[in-house]
């Protein structure tokens, strides 16, 4: 990159660089006649923006392998007649710890409902019963 | 943790009621080394360059300040030694930004000896 040998290293090395910080958004103001130091940052910034890019693909094989997943009862050669594909999931992976927490929340809630739905539906079955039996006697 | 905030370094001084902030900026240096100044005669040659890398300095933020009164300015500086390694650091500042990494501080204890 530098060449002290040249007669102009600097500008050499200025230039050379040039196209490297207009295409992590620098622009040529910046990049020439503002803080030198500006650099640093957006080369920084360019780190996490790499780094959240890497994320988001991670993330979107995430939702292909399970999507192809939760298909994978009726892509089976032998599937039996009528097998229905799992369905795509339901929302948004939690990315967060708070979004993790919530959807932990729901996940807890709604199978307490399912219990006290059952636990309803089994008080209902015995009263019928016993109504049942009292009505015989 | 002692985390440094990394900031171009600046020059500032009052002269005559009127404030300057020397800087040197990658066009500023750029624009330096066309006019024939070469950074490598600094140590060498510290008499004639220091002058020519004074006034280069007033081009980022005083680029119509007359060549006289930076001279005289310049004649008005005190410790003359220690103001040649700061403009050669300024100096140098645009072209290091661009190859030291921004983690190099991150993290890093500063320390002093007492002896």
């Amino acid at each position: 990159m530098f060449r002290p040998n040249s007669p102009f290293p600097y500008t050499e090395a200025f230039y050379q660089q040039f196209p490297y910080y207009l295409s992590i958004g620098m622009t040529a103001e910046q990049y020439w006649d503002d803080d030198a130091t500006l650099a640093y940052y957006y080369r920084k910034a360019e780190k996490l923006r790499k780094e959240r890019r890497n994320e988001e693909f991670w993330l979107q094989g995430m939702y292909v392998y399970d999507a192809i997943s939760r298909l994978t009862p009726v892509l089976h050669a032998f599937a039996k007649k009528g097998t229905k594909p799992q369905p795509y999931v339901e929302e948004a992976y939690p990315i967060n710890k708070k979004k993790a927490d919530d959807a932990k929340e729901r996940k807890e809630r709604a199978k307490a409902e399912r219990g006290r739905r059952y636990m309803e539906g089994l008080m209902a079955q015995n009263n019928k019963r016993f109504k049942k039996d009292a009505d015989n006697e | 943790m002692a985390k440094t905030i990394k900031q171009a370094k600046q020059l500032k001084f009052t002269y005559k009621e009127k404030e300057y902030t020397l800087e040197f900026t990658r066009r500023t240096v750029a624009e330096m080394e066309k006019k024939g100044f070469i950074a490598q005669e600094v140590e060498a040659k510290p008499m004639t360059t220091l002058p020519a890398l004074f006034e280069g300095a007033f081009l980022a933020h005083h680029r119509f300040e007359k060549k006289d009164v930076i001279e005289e300015i310049f004649s008005h500086m005190t410790n003359k030694e220690d103001l040649i390694g700061k403009l050669a650091e300024m100096y140098n500042e645009p072209i290091m930004a661009l190859v030291e990494e921004p983690e190099d501080n991150e993290g890093n204890v500063d320390w002093t000896a007492s002896f």
